[in-house]
């Protein structure tokens, strides 16, 4: 085998590390339906919250949508479990438990009257799930979405309750409906571009 | 060019090696998943894990969840060693040829 051969192989082997570690650390992106269902959650609840009135709407569509969550999550087999992947799941499961008792509890308590507060709270929370998690991946485009977020937050504290609602809609679609889509077309694109087999 | 023998023979092998990078990634994996990522043959995948586990460089753990079979591989200490050696050579190697 001459030099150039062995050079080429080694180049190769080198090339096939990074892209086996690479598929071990698994991808982000493959959740992007994730974001598309808890976007579409999010919609259920808000309309059906505003249309008839019913205090449990909110709880029922998100405990529905953490449960549809978990079985998506069993469906997807045996995924091996890294310190990024945890790292990741634990930022978003403690901003939905966060989330879901503070809102509850305003709820309940008949001081989440205000639609800003509810919006204002459940968008700074999301903003910062979706923050942490950019920089943990130091992915740009998420960090949009915490941004996108925040500006909800703003948005609610100091303009209308229609601007507040406004604000949540736009937040949900650009955020969950439009990222969670970008990522699922990634994740494809990476799916077509097949495995490197060794 | 410096010769190959340099390398480490058990990272070398092609299937080995995969193993042993696919491993560094995750905290442990079922044979499945390795067999899924990698493509390799029930047969093969075995005896190459064998030979890793024999090197000290991956340890197996077989358990049952819900009747069902587990066999679970982590990487050892020695294996991220050893692989970190290996790329750390490699990355020599093809310095030398370039």
């Amino acid at each position: 085998m001459s030099g150039e051969t062995d050079s080429l192989e080694l180049s190769e082997r080198l090339n096939m590390i990074e892209a086996m570690i690479a598929e071990g650390r698994g991808r982000y992106e493959s959740w992007g339906w994730m974001f598309v269902l808890w976007g579409v959650a999010y919609y259920v609840a808000f309309f059906w919250a505003a249309w008839t009135r019913f205090a449990y709407a909110w709880p029922i569509t998100m405990i529905a949508a953490a449960l549809l969550t978990m079985v998506g999550k069993w469906r997807r087999g045996n995924q091996p479990s890294t310190t990024m992947g945890r790292a990741i799941g634990a930022t978003w499961c403690a901003m939905g438990i966060s989330m879901f008792i503070l809102l509850d509890a305003l709820g309940f308590s008949g001081h989440l009257e205000d639609v800003r507060i509810f919006v204002a709270a459940a968008a700074a929370m999301i903003g910062t799930a979706n923050a942490a998690c950019s920089m943990m991946l130091k992915w740009k485009a998420e960090f949009a979405c915490a941004l996108v977020w925040w500006t909800a937050t703003v948005i609610a504290s100091f303009g209308s309750a229609h601007a507040a609602i406004g604000a949540f809609l736009v937040a949900i679609f650009l955020c969950q409906i439009v990222f969670g889509i970008y990522a699922m077309i990634l994740e494809w694109r990476r799916r077509v571009r097949g495995v490197a087999h060794a | 060019m410096p010769e190959l023998p340099e390398l480490n023979p058990v990272v070398h092998g092609k299937l080995r090696l995969a193993l042993l990078s696919l491993l560094s990634g995750v905290d442990e994996a079922e044979f499945t998943w390795l067999r899924a990522k990698t493509g390799a043959t029930d047969g093969n995948l075995g005896a190459q894990l064998m030979k890793l586990e024999e090197a000290g460089y991956v340890s197996v753990e077989k358990k049952f969840v819900l009747r069902k079979p587990q066999t679970l591989y982590r990487m050892t200490e020695a294996g991220r060693a050893a692989l970190t050696e290996y790329v750390t050579a490699l990355k020599r190697l093809l310095g030398t040829a370039l």
